[in-house]
């Protein structure tokens, strides 16, 4: 047979090399493995410590001091309030100072009044871009101006420039924000501090600069930044149960239904959430219309609670899974609070639940592979393994995200699956987070608990009402048992389902569009806009597997004067959602929210407010100095775990904080990896020599 | 006739080949391995010289090169006595001078900072404990005490030191993490305060 080589031994040459080629692929692709394994993490470890990039630590007294005034009118279900920023310039420099600041997420911004002297000045609604470089052009002649921009929907930054040595400028802004409801109970909260954002990585540097500002080392005390408050409550029945959980208050009853709640301790400083519940002395409402008219506009709020439902009633076997945040900003009495808030959901499983529990920092952990019965030998794993959590390093949620939304039976109608989320929520890439539940949620519902003195309230409501579910917020380790109480009562009642709205006899654009699940006790607020207020609107809803259905009369609705600002709030929060949920490209939203912002005269992420003095201040020629004002640390924050969280991890650490003042240097490479190739090399020789050994072997043989 | 002589040399050629082959790869290896072992077998020479090279510096105040093509002098000798490890420090913090021993980088005093490879000079970096002592000879004058306060990991591009600290410090810096083969952005520093 003329052929070159024979078949067999032709076919056993070809295997022979391939087995050697792959053998040698198998070492360079093993060597490469074991290499970048250690390599991937500690890219995150680093990331972790860059919490406060850029802007770093405060340890010095800021020329330009602050001291805020927050004047807040209650009126049935909305509250109105008007902050006073006071800049007081006691350097010898002409100043410019920027502070940032956090709102209620739901709040609207809508007037800035700038007082200079005997004089005020009114901001007027303008683009972004716009009314920055009005802003810009009267700070270069030595004008007066202040501005007003949102960072996030609940992170505003104030600006103000050319205020001369001596001299106190005074910034008031007024938003307003509905009331929260919840089981019959009616809660304000006036955030009062921005927690430091955690910035994953991948963030672009302008878009963390936004969200962030200096701290202020904590040697400078808590006099930074105080912060009075005065309540004038009207809700419309005789208010009872007046509780501040954070703050000790006075309360002073005004004509009738009237309180006037103030500071028992007068200024406080701004490192903790202001929080003020009430209820009604009579019956707990169910029902709140008010409406206002506009420009020919008539825009309607309806807040309609359902019954609470049978509670005898045998809850459906659940499937739930926990996520705990063990990050660095965790640190102190927040990690305490999450654990004892997890440990007490622990408790309260029953065998015929699943659970599961996730912790991430920087990195995560899933507890069991897939969600596990609630037997008492894993409750009692699972409570060991909460224990033992500390606060440490980066906050990467979304990751810890997806893995909790990856459900194993996602069509298990029988069941119900809910993921409870503790976390403090300080990261900055809130967008992922909730374009992740938007497309991955399926029949999983997500509670958020807020934990900690200043948790981000715009991501837990997003992440919450992307997710379907609710959100409560645990402030100290005392408030865990109660709260946690009504969360998880909130869960285990059946919930109000399938909830639908008509409106019969007007045309209301309602918002919002996706009604969500209604837990025990809450209400569904709604907002709309129309022609005219006439007819009845009709709310619907599956209660168990009851049907439920109100009706109100649209006439009844009592005149409320900030319908139509939050109306607009609200339609903004939609488009964001559908933003996110990557229904609208980012110029149409972009475009769709200026509209709303310009049309309603409020401050969104593409309008600010702009107040210009029309005659120059500052003499021509003397320099300007630019301050950033500097935050407290939210209370309860662990100062050192968030500063020196990498020292911990590496050993006791001294205090060589390279803080402000430092000499930035590149440090060089500093691996020769002998190692690799050294293995590698070793390697092959091994496989040749056995090879060679083998052969001749064989060929003695 | 013609075929069966190629078929008897076609098999000895297969026969051949894989010998080949693998003597090849065991070069291959060989060569690799020798590749890697220069390193460490660089780094361990050249301290010996380096040694020298320090005693005279020290006897004759001024820098001696290690060996005459050298771009680089001794300039201090670094110790950690708990360890038991010492390394003659270069000057100036080039990749060249680091093959041979730690480098001074350039920076403002009272901060100092050295740099070496977290596989040859500074790999007793990762034993180091806050607390340990690390005794600085310089070329010139007296030796200096410095307490280990604690380490910290930071890319490379995300340094800083204080400008103006209380006391003198030291700063050791090398590549993170220890076990790993491929270059990473982590470096690893230990702080180091005047006693």
């Amino acid at each position: 047979m003329p052929v070159l080589f024979p078949h067999r031994s032709r076919s056993r040459l070809l295997l022979g090399l391939s087995l050697l080629l792959g053998v040698v692929a198998l070492i360079f692709l093993t060597d490469r493995l074991t290499a970048s394994e250690p390599a991937v993490d500690p890219d995150e470890i680093g990331s972790g410590t860059l919490m406060l990039r850029g802007k770093g630590l405060a340890t010095a007294m800021p020329a330009m001091r602050l001291g805020t005034d927050m004047e807040v009118t209650v009126t049935g279900q909305t509250a109105r309030v008007r902050v006073t920023q006071a800049f007081r310039n006691t350097g010898d420099q002409w100043m410019e100072a920027t502070y940032l600041y956090p709102l209620p997420e739901d709040g609207a911004v809508d007037s800035l009044r700038m007082v200079v002297g005997q004089r005020i000045i009114i901001g007027h609604i303008k683009r972004r871009e716009e009314a920055r470089a009005i802003y810009e052009k009267a700070r270069e002649e030595g004008r007066k101006a202040g501005l007003v921009e949102s960072e996030r929907p609940n992170m505003f930054r104030n600006s103000v420039a050319n205020v001369g040595p001596g001299e106190t400028v005074l910034i008031a802004i007024e938003y307003q924000a509905p009331v929260r409801q919840l089981g019959g109970e009616f809660a304000l909260r006036l955030p009062l501090v921005v927690g430091p954002r955690y910035t994953p990585a991948q963030t672009p540097v302008e878009e963390a600069q936004a969200v962030d500002a200096p701290l202020a080392h904590p040697a400078l005390g808590k006099d930074l930044n105080p912060v009075s408050i005065t309540v004038h409550l009207a809700p419309g029945f005789e208010p009872a149960n007046l509780i501040s959980p954070y703050h000790r208050i006075a309360v002073e009853q005004e004509s009738g239904q009237g309180r006037i709640i103030r500071l028992a301790d007068g200024d406080v400083p701004a490192d903790r959430d202001f929080e003020l519940r009430w209820r009604s002395a009579s019956a707990d409402p169910t029902i709140g219309l008010f409406r206002q008219q506009v420009g020919g506009e008539a825009y309607l709020m309806a807040s309609i609670t359902p019954p609470a439902g049978e509670r005898k009633r045998q809850a459906p076997p659940r499937e739930m899974v926990f996520v705990i945040d063990n990050s660095g900003s965790m640190g102190g009495g927040s990690m305490e609070a999450a654990k004892q808030s997890l440990l007490y959901a622990l408790g309260t499983l029953r065998p015929q639940d699943r659970f599961n529990i996730i912790r991430f920092d920087d990195t995560m952990t899933r507890l069991f592979d897939d969600s596990v019965p609630a037997t008492a030998e894993q409750v009692a794993l699972a409570r060991r393994f909460t224990e033992g959590l500390e606060a440490n390093g980066g906050t990467e949620m979304l990751p810890a995200l997806e893995s909790a939304l990856i459900d194993s039976r996602p069509d298990d109608n029988r069941s119900v699956r809910q993921i409870v989320f503790l976390t403090d929520g300080d990261i900055s890439n809130e967008k992922e987070m909730t374009a992740a539940i938007a497309a991955k949620a399926g029949r999983s519902r997500i509670f958020m608990v807020g934990i900690g003195s200043a948790p981000n309230q715009y991501l837990m409501r997003r992440m919450a009402e992307a997710g379907r579910g609710t959100f409560t917020n645990v402030g100290t380790g005392k408030e865990v048992a109660a709260k946690m109480t009504a969360l998880l009562d909130r869960l285990a009642a059946p919930a109000v389902r399938d909830l639908e709205v008509t409106v019969e006899g007007a045309t209301l654009d309602m918002t919002p569009r996706k009604l969500p699940d209604l837990y025990a006790g809450e209400p569904l607020v709604l907002l709309g806009k129309g022609k005219a207020l006439s007819g009845k609107l009709t709310v619907t809803g599956t209660i168990g597997d009851k049907r439920w259905s109100r009706t109100v009369d649209l006439g009844d609705a009592q005149d409320s004067p900030s319908v139509a600002k939050l109306w607009a709030s609200r339609r903004i929060a939609d488009v964001e959602a559908a933003r996110w949920a990557g229904e609208t490209e980012d110029a149409a939203a972009d475009e769709a929210i200026a509209r709303l912002g310009l049309a309603y005269g409020i401050v969104t992420s593409q309008t600010s407010l702009v107040a210009i003095d029309e005659t120059p201040d500052r003499p021509e020629g003397t320099p300007l100095q630019r301050e950033e004002l500097p935050l407290l640390l939210p209370a309860g924050w662990d100062f050192d775990v968030l500063f020196h969280g990498q020292e911990a991890r590496a050993g006791q650490g001294g205090d060589m904080q390279p803080a402000e003042q430092a000499e930035a240097m590149d440090l060089p490479e500093t691996a020769t990896g002998y190692m690799g190739p050294l293995s590698r090399g070793a390697a092959l020789l091994l496989v040749g020599l056995a090879g060679l050994a083998l052969r001749r072997r064989k060929a003695r043989a | 006739m013609t075929a069966l002589a190629i078929r008897k040399g076609g098999r000895a050629f297969g026969r051949a080949l894989p010998t080949l082959a693998l003597a090849a790869l065991c070069l291959l290896g060989l060569s690799l391995m020798a590749r890697g072992a220069i390193v460490p077998a660089k780094a361990w020479a050249a301290q010996i010289l380096l040694e020298r090279a320090f005693e005279q510096s020290l006897a004759q105040h001024r820098p001696v090169k290690p060996w005459p093509w050298a771009d680089t002098a001794p300039v201090a000798r670094i110790a950690v006595p708990r360890l038991g490890v010492s390394a003659i420090v270069l000057s100036g913090g080039s990749g060249q001078a680091m093959a041979f021993g730690p480098t001074l980088m350039p920076t403002r005093p009272p901060v100092s900072i050295m740099a070496a490879h977290r596989d040859t000079h500074f790999a007793f970096l990762k034993d180091v404990r806050p607390g340990d002592m690390i005794e600085v000879q310089p070329i010139t004058g007296e030796t200096a005490r410095y307490r280990v306060a604690g380490a910290r990991i930071v890319r490379w591009d995300r340094f800083a030191y204080p400008a103006d600290p209380a006391r003198p410090l030291l700063a050791l810096t090398t590549c993170y993490p220890f076990g790993a083969t491929e270059h990473g952005p982590l470096r690893y520093v230990v702080w180091a305060e005047r006693e």
